[in-house]
């Protein structure tokens, strides 16, 4: 695996990364980036720089996952004495802070108390706003959540972020129209993220009930996110499920009257471009696999845990087929 | 239209054009700096200058083309033509006027 | 005229460290001074009121809608549009909703537009004063003599702004005196500031005015009435011409990977 660094950490830790970076803590704690001289030397001799600042801030998660609380104080002191107290990331560090220190839901109760008097006093604060959402996903109030959301989102209707959390919230209620609407939203903002076409494909294919529609739409979706990024396992993963799904539902005779009924106006699947989709995937799939096996260059930069999932979705395949 | 769709299908993505632009345009002001030292140093006047930093900046383009690119120009910029052969070369001369008088002067005379 | 004799001035090596290379220091050290000085001078962004913040975001919700209509399938952009544009016009997501078709108060009274002109002088300011200091200073110290020869011929317009102060009428016209060297440093700075201070800075005052030539269009400015903003989004999105991005996608990922 590459070597995490504090500076750029990847967007999924995986926990034993998280481990690494948050033993990288004693060195930088033990230096203190500000000078402790007068006024006018400490201008020339600080190290400071605004990396300085992002470990910082990388850091302190990190440790606060693998639970080096001491270290995650230090630095939010640090961090608080150069930015100030009314600095609003610095109110979210602190809030996330307490929240990863809260051992019961009383205590997560006391912590979301404090969120709504902080917003009372700067309704503007969205950062709050969504640590609020946070705690009371964490508390299991999904409902009241997802209400917490929608205000956001009235007021803030670009952040991709928070839609993709509303989406996430619909989903597991099983409200896939609305999560998908969300997710919409998400690509409106992000156009070309593939993650956002593959998670959208996701929604589409697990929506119940489901027709040749939603599954069309998927399958669009998953070749879309793999036109983006053609080495995407996630993409072909789906498109072969998709896939797999819908050569049935096209091959019967009765979904070609059904299809003409359908409200959707988007042309027709054909069969053998499916199928032949299908083969794509599964050979893409089965390359991915290999080459990850053997290690070779410029394809070890998979998830593990994808490549044995795709593995094994080629093999009860093949199982199937024999 | 069609240009329109095509750029819709494959993206290109503002930051990395925005890096690419700003490692040539770095080479070039750099390379066009020391052209003038050079071209100073010799002595050139007017007209053979001006040439000079016109070759000079081709044979840049072409190392450019050749070992940054590693000869497929299309995967690094939007028109490969102006980004790389064209626009650019007179984005130095400025550099390459202030360093070529300043050696002149210093030399000749 | 018979062929110019070529003509040669014998110049004192101290002029290099007495005028060229203060010159080019100052310069330098203007450069930095500036840039770090518009980053004091930038005023953080106020904060604005929910309100504008929900009216603002709202605007850009209709632009991106209308800039990236083509991930979204027919029937969901058909059911964006008709919900955009009928709250675009009835002003849904207007600040203050009452004061709608009233005109707009005077952008001089209205002290968040005035702000906004303060930044605007803020910023010429920190381009004017450094340039005509330094001129005044290379006019009062270092004319009335020529410095330096040009290797490349210039046209005799320039006699008078290069050769201000030496009053040889024959003189050759490449024969410049300080100030023209200071234009030189002037333009051809930009490439040293970039070594220095990484590629966005705000050190060279020429780039910067390039820059102010068009000021971001389609910004949300306090003078403009945001009423009308919304209208005319809503009339952009009535008649844009959707094209979904997906159709054709199996197709396309065919023909990518057959090769």
């Amino acid at each position: 695996m590459a070597q995490a660094n504090l500076l750029t950490p990847p967007s999924t830790i995986s926990p034993s990364t998280a481990l690494a970076l948050s033993q990288k803590a004693p060195p930088i704690l033990s230096s203190t980036p500000i000078s402790s001289l007068p006024w006018p030397l400490s201008l020339l001799f600080s190290r400071e720089s605004p990396e300085t600042w992002t470990i910082h801030e990388n850091l302190f998660f990190a440790a606060l996952r693998t639970g080096d609380d001491k270290s995650a104080r230090q630095i939010l002191t640090r961090l608080t004495t150069r930015f100030g107290d009314t600095n609003e990331r610095i109110i979210a560090l602190r809030g996330i802070y307490e929240e990863a220190l809260a051992k019961n839901p009383g205590e997560l109760e006391k912590v979301f108390q404090s969120y709504e008097k902080i917003l009372k006093e700067d309704p503007t604060n969205f950062s709050i706003r969504k640590r609020r959402v946070a705690v009371l996903k964490s508390l299991g109030r999904t409902a009241d959540a997802v209400t917490a959301l929608t205000v956001l989102l009235e007021n803030s209707p670009t952040d991709a972020e928070a839609w993709a959390e509303l989406g996430d919230l619909y989903a597991q209620q099983g409200a896939w129209a609305q999560a998908v609407y969300c997710l919409e939203e998400v690509l409106l903002v992000t156009p070309n993220a593939w993650s956002a076409h593959a998670q959208i494909a996701t929604l589409h294919y697990l929506t119940v009930p489901s027709t040749l529609t939603t599954l069309s739409h998927s399958l669009r979706h998953f070749g879309r996110a793999i036109e983006l990024n053609d080495s995407y396992l996630r993409g072909f993963y789906g498109l072969k499920l998709v896939t797999k799904k819908i050569i049935p539902l096209l091959s019967s005779p009765e979904s070609k009257r059904n299809h003409n009924t359908d409200d959707d106006d988007s042309p027709p699947l054909k069969l053998e471009t499916v199928k032949k989709l299908e083969e794509l995937a599964t050979s893409k799939l089965a390359e991915i696999v290999r080459q990850y096996a053997s290690g070779k260059k410029g394809w070890t930069g998979y998830d593990e845990a994808e490549v044995i999932a795709a593995r094994e979705l080629l093999d009860r395949d093949g199982k199937v087929e024999r | 239209m069609n240009e329109e769709r095509e750029l819709a299908i494959n993206p290109i993505v503002q930051t990395s054009v925005q890096h690419n632009t700003q490692v040539v345009s770095n080479i070039r002001n750099l390379t066009a700096s020391l052209f003038g030292v050079a071209a100073g140093t010799l002595g050139l006047e007017s007209y053979p200058g001006f040439i000079f930093y016109l070759v000079g900046t081709l044979i840049v383009s072409s190392l450019v083309f050749a070992l940054r690119a590693d000869g497929k120009p299309a995967e690094y910029f939007h028109r490969p033509l102006g980004d790389l052969w064209g626009g650019d070369v007179f984005s130095g001369l400025s550099s390459f006027v202030l360093t070529w008088t300043l050696f002149y002067g210093l030399v000749r005379a | 005229m018979a062929q110019p004799v070529v003509q040669t001035i014998h110049r004192d090596p101290a002029l290099f460290w007495w005028i060229l290379l203060p010159i080019t220091v100052v310069m330098v050290l203007t450069g930095i001074l500036r840039h770090y000085a518009m980053i004091l001078l930038q005023s953080a962004p106020k904060k604005q009121a929910l309100p504008q913040i929900r009216q603002q975001r709202s605007l850009v919700r209709g632009i991106n809608l209308r800039a990236n209509a083509n991930v979204l399938s027919p029937i969901s952009f058909q059911a964006r549009k008709a919900y955009m544009v009928s709250a675009y016009q009835e002003g849904k997501f207007l600040a203050d909703p009452e004061g709608r078709g009233k005109p707009r108060p005077n952008p001089m009274s209205d002290p968040a537009a005035m702000e906004g002109i303060m930044g605007m002088m803020k910023g010429n300011m920190a381009m004017m004063v450094p340039q005509t200091l330094i001129m005044g200073w290379i006019n009062a110290f270092f004319s009335g003599f020529v410095i330096m020869k040009l290797p490349f011929p210039l046209t005799p317009q320039f006699k008078s702004m290069l050769q201000s102060g030496v009053g040889t009428r024959d003189l050759d016209v490449r024969w410049v005196s300080s100030l023209s060297w200071y234009f030189l440093t002037l333009f051809g700075l930009q490439p040293v500031y970039n070594f220095i201070l990484g590629s966005n800075n705000s050190a060279n005052q020429v780039t910067q005015q390039m820059g102010q030539m068009n000021p971001g269009a389609g910004m949300m400015g306090p003078e403009q009435d945001p009423d009308k903003l919304f209208l005319n989004e809503a009339e952009n999105l009535e008649v844009m011409e959707h094209r979904w991005i997906l159709e054709g996608v199996e197709d396309r990922l065919l023909a990518k990977f057959a090769i």
